[in-house]
């Protein structure tokens, strides 16, 4: 068995040769110590809730309030209340799904792609990118769901025996999408829990102490005994490496069933074959777009600048750049491979997007998807928070258009010239959409209230002091 | 550590010049197969078999370096640090771009003496089974303006241009940055990076589009480029750690790599392992369920006869499913598998020859009967790719060979040096 | 002290003193030992001797589990039990029944590998002589410990805790049990 010894420290050459110097950036600025990052971090959960929490609460739960209103008229109406018609029989209701379905992925990237291509800058944002995740996922299912219209049969999406003794049709991809959402909801949330299992114990051991029993009682149930036994830390590890393993082909597959509920179809401009991949882009894309919009602002109203550094948002919108130009070579080989294809249907289909009725979406989607991110090459923007935060908005903006670009436009546009049509939402399907932005807002805040915004085992962990060898720079 | 300390020694040096002798024997070894390749030429009434392999061949190593420009530059972009001590090998080997160019011109020639002979759209008189001719066909008429000879050539020389261009600032920067170990050369290397991930996604996937999925130009599918470049990664992977345990069994690398290096790469080598069975499967998965006539041509050529038959493709296509996914994917599962060279070695050269396989899997069934159905995979034509991937990948190893003692082992002077030296899990 | 003794308790302050010492107590064969530590601090275990987790072992039965579960569900409801051709398919076929497999094999993993973490650590175990601990709370936030249980065969007390202060130990103290 040949294999080398783990080297732990720097051969002494290096000192000699004198290798080019390009300091590292830290994780956590102005060396703060493992108990300021737990101050720091359990602070905001034990002091007073601050009165701007409040005001944001009562106004996130107004506009939640409009999804409630609008999902309760359809149940007494009918889906007829959303503007659906012929040929358009599936516009926002999907859109607003693949859009929070997108935002959502980019909390499974964060906390296991870049986990498991070991990004140590990826601990500060991680347990907020994951909660954003699990709401995300609950407000996409609302559409999907109560676009079945009798919401009272659901239930009929799993394979559970019922009266007519027939099955689901497997053969759909709808059905895989029932599926694909389902596991990526129960795992993010599986996934969110384990990480916040440390951190759990770390609350109920300090509201033990400060004598708030039953809150120690409430954080303690679900800490299931954690004591930071470094023999339980070993297999936690490793469920946790296997979970970042599994979350990441996961994220990729349920994306890629999303796109699959396009792309196995014959219709133009849906049918076709990069859309996996291309889908995936595009959701990490938005995802990140959705992290800068709730992190910035966090940051700044926690004074969390050491913990969220320079280098954190520098990273974010490379990634948000990067995946901007994935989508955009996406978009110019789709749009190529319609030409190349010679299908008459297909090539009608892209010029349509661009040119047709719709081609105020399709610009939005271009200018807000290939063309905003390209202002992160410059370092003077990075360094520019609010323009980044607003570049941020144009990024949510414009892959909401994406993806009415492509639902709309192709299903508008039918074959036959006799079954065309153009869709307007309804008031209510505008105000139950609305209303996810409350939903989501009231379980981000309720989160940022009640749990630990940031990992703090994993912070104290790519601190210099946690390193056994005592430091990487003293030799 | 101190036998850590000593090896690094002889790593600060000029790498060793013992490579003079093996670079000739590569070389012998390359020109050897390519002169059997064109024997092969030679000794063939139809001559289109032995060419295609060529192409199979040319293909092959072009997508391994393209892998392995792709990677430098994706180490670059994100400031990697355990690959800095085997990107160094990387930039040898980015010296064969030139070679390849020399070895694609034949094709190229051949494209302007006998055009139509390996791409038919570039006939207009070339017989289509059933469906008169190049030019009276419709769907090559309204692709001419892209497939046509001049088009054709200006991007493949631009293709190369590119790769050359490329590999050359990689190499100065790096190279450079040994002598004087200045940080503005990891400077330059980062910009190489920012514009040549977009030129190098483009040509790959344009290269792909012309050299391979142009030979049935009827087809077209949008995922192609994507999965050029599953492959072309998968293969400078593979090759990359052929170099690591070959320079640790040299003693070049005892004290340089350990475990986890093998194991980072090892992880690659599994994640790129199951992008590939992601995007072939999504293709191939899209087109079957769908199930249009102008797309599943392409994969019923590789299935079945004319008369409803299955024919050897088919089998290919399973080898596939299984060689080039599921035995790498459960063998790099274990750790083992990954960190110990006996282990890693092996699946190494696996990979290699189930991309070639892949490789002759897109291009081999242009080669039709008078039926219109592809000729069988077990043939003559198998031995004709064997000789010009030894052929081409001779000249390639001859060419890495040469760079390797023009530098030094390891980028000695890189920022991340320290870090990959004591690189941990 | 009249309860039983679970163990002797120390503190160290740093990571590093934390590291040397396990590697002690780990040199003088001691098998029923522990340390407490508010993140898992990379090389403990080997400092410890503690071989890899087999946590993927229980991940793939799950995984197996799963895409067997995914397959064969869509196999007999589809093709056995109420056999209807939709869209021209197959009554079966591996293609599409695919993505909905797939999806098990991480759903039926993920449940494998969280019960099979907890499982191996004995966990919930919401009582533990740890956690009673009068200094538990800095092991959480700030502070390692290393606990060496009275079990151990090699166990004695003046000479264990003459090992530990040798460590560098500090506040050695017995957990009640």
């Amino acid at each position: 068995m040949a294999h080398a010894e783990h080297a732990a420290t720097p051969p002494a050459i290096l000192q000699e040769v004198k290798p080019a110097v390009l300091p590292r950036a830290v994780m956590v600025a102005n060396n703060r110590s493992f108990s300021w990052i737990t101050e720091k971090i359990c602070g905001i959960i034990e002091g007073k809730t601050p009165t701007w929490w409040w005001v944001c609460f009562i106004l996130a739960c107004l506009v939640a309030s409009f999804t409630v209103a609008g999902i309760a008229y359809l149940i007494a109406t009918g889906v007829g209340v959303w503007g659906h018609a012929n040929p358009v029989n599936w516009a926002w209701d999907i859109v607003n799904f693949v859009f929070w379905i997108g935002i959502g992925h980019a909390g499974t990237l964060i906390s296991a792609i870049l986990c498991l291509l070991r990004q140590k800058w990826r601990t500060s944002i991680n347990r907020a990118a994951e909660a954003m995740t699990i709401f995300a996922v609950v407000c996409a299912g609302i559409f999907p769901v109560f676009h079945v219209g009798r919401v009272w049969y659901a239930w009929y999406l799993f394979p559970i025996p019922n009266s007519n003794a027939i099955w689901q049709n497997f053969r759909s991809p709808l059905e895989w999408d029932v599926f694909a959402v389902s596991t990526y909801g129960t795992v993010s949330v599986l996934f969110w829990y384990v990480g916040l299992l440390p951190d759990l114990a770390v609350l109920r051991d300090r509201f033990y102490a400060s004598g708030n029993k039953l809150r120690s009682a409430l954080y303690g149930f679900f800490a299931l005994g954690w004591r930071g036994s470094n023999r339980h830390w070993s297999n936690y590890e490793m469920a946790y490496l296997i979970l970042a393993g599994i979350s990441t082909p996961l994220v990729l597959s349920v994306h890629t069933i999303v796109s699959f509920d396009f792309a196995v179809s014959l219709l133009p401009g849906w049918h076709t074959t990069i859309f996996p991949p291309y889908f995936v882009a595009g959701a990490i894309f938005s995802g990140f777009g959705m992290v800068l919009t709730l992190m910035l602002p966090l940051r700044a109203i926690y004074r969390m600048e050491d913990l969220i550094t320079q280098y954190h948002i520098d990273c974010m919108c490379k990634i948000t750049l990067a995946t901007g130009t994935i989508v955009g070579y996406a978009y110019a080989m789709e749009f190529f491979i319609a030409w190349y294809g010679a299908n008459p249907y297909e090539g009608f289909a892209f010029i349509n997007r661009a040119f047709g009725h719709y081609a105020w979406a399709y610009w939005i989607m271009i200018s807000c998807n290939v063309i905003t991110p390209q202002f992160f090459w410059f370092k003077a923007v990075r360094e520019n928070t609010s323009f980044v935060w607003i570049l941020s908005i144009f990024v949510n903006v414009g892959m909401w258009f994406e993806r009415f670009v492509i639902i709309v436009t192709s299903l508008a546009r039918d074959f036959l010239p006799s079954s065309w049509g153009y869709y307007s939402p309804s008031i209510v399907e505008i105000f139950t959409f609305f209303g996810t932005f409350g939903v989501f807002s009231v379980l981000f805040l309720l989160f940022i209230r009640f749990l630990p915004i940031m990992p703090m085992a994993e912070l104290k962990a790519v601190t210099p002091q946690a390193d056994v060898h005592g430091g990487g720079d003293h030799h | 550590m101190s036998s850590t300390h000593a090896a690094i020694a002889s790593a600060a040096l000029p790498a060793g010049s013992s490579t003079a002798a093996t670079a000739s024997k590569a070389l012998t070894v390359g020109i050897v197969g390519l002169v059997l390749t064109a024997l092969g030429v030679a000794v063939t009434p139809d001559k289109h078999g032995p060419v295609m392999s060529y192409l199979v061949g040319i293909t092959f190593c072009t997508s391994i370096l393209i892998g392995m420009l792709m990677l430098i530059l994706i180490h670059h972009i994100v400031d990697a640090s355990w690959s800095v001590v085997i990107r160094r090998q990387f930039e040898h080997a980015l010296s064969a771009f030139k070679w390849l160019f020399v070895l694609f011109l034949p094709l190229l020639v051949l494209a302007w003496v006998k055009p139509g002979f390996v791409w038919p759209w570039m006939d207009l008189g070339h017989e289509l089974h059933g469906h008169g001719t190049v030019g009276t066909d419709i769907l090559y008429q309204k692709k001419a303006g892209f497939l046509n000879l001049n088009m054709f050539t200006g991007m493949t020389l631009a293709f190369f241009a590119g790769w050359v261009w490329l590999s050359a600032r990689l190499r100065k920067a790096s190279f450079t940055q040994d002598l004087d170990g200045d940080i503005k050369w990891t400077f330059m290397n980062r910009q190489t990076a920012a514009f040549g991930l977009p030129i190098g996604a483009l040509t790959l996937s344009f290269a792909a589009i012309y050299w391979v999925k142009s030979l049935e130009y009827h087809w077209f599918s949008t995922m192609y480029g994507v999965w050029f470049f599953a492959n072309c990664i998968r293969g400078a992977l593979a090759i990359g750690v052929i170099i690591m345990i070959w320079l640790w069994n040299r003693g070049d690398y005892k004290g340089v790599l350990n475990t986890n290096h093998f194991y980072s790469i090892g992880m690659l080598a599994f994640a790129f392992t199951v992008f590939w069975a992601y995007i072939t499967f999504s293709q191939y998965f899209l087109i079957w369920n769908a199930n249009v006539p102008e797309e599943t041509f392409w994969y019923n050529l590789r299935e079945v006869n004319h008369d409803g038959s299955t024919n050897q493709w088919w089998y290919v296509g399973l080898v596939l499913l299984f060689g080039h996914f599921f035995v790498p994917f459960l063998y790099l599962l274990s750790y083992k598998h990954k960190v110990v060279h006996s282990k890693i070695k092996p699946i190494m050269w696996w990979i290699l020859a189930v991309i070639l396989v892949d490789m002759c899997y897109n291009i081999l069934p242009a080669l039709k009967d008078g039926h219109g159905d592809s000729l069988p995979f077990l043939s003559l034509n198998l031995l004709w790719v064997l000789t010009s991937v030894v052929g081409i990948g001779g000249v390639c190893t001859w060419s890495y060979l040469k760079s390797f003692p023009t530098a030094k082992l390891l980028p000695i002077r890189d920022p991340r040096i320290s870090e990959s030296l004591t690189h941990h899990e | 002290m009249a309860a039983p003794s679970y163990g002797l308790i120390a503190t160290f302050d740093t990571t590093p003193d934390l590291y040397h010492a396990a590697e002690k107590v780990r040199d003088a064969g001691y098998r029923h030992w522990d340390c407490i530590t508010p993140f898992p601090v990379h090389g403990l275990d080997k400092a410890m001797g503690l071989k890899r987790s087999i946590v993927p072992r229980i991940s793939l039965c799950g995984g197996i589990a799963g895409f067997c579960t995914g397959m064969s569900m869509i196999w007999w409801t589809g093709a056995v039990d109420y056999p209807l051709i939709v869209g021209g398919k197959p009554l079966f076929s591996p293609m599409f029944a695919f993505p909905v497999s797939y999806e098990l094999t991480i759903l039926f993993t993920a449940f494998a590998t969280i019960g099979g973490m907890l499982f191996l650590n004995g966990l919930p175990m919401h009582y533990h002589p740890v956690l009673k601990y009068e200094h538990i709370r800095r092991g959480m936030d700030d502070q390692f410990f290393l606990v060496i249980e009275t079990r151990d065969p090699r166990f004695n007390l003046a000479n264990t805790k003459a090992l530990l202060e040798k460590a560098g130990g500090k506040n050695i103290s017995e957990l009640e049990a």
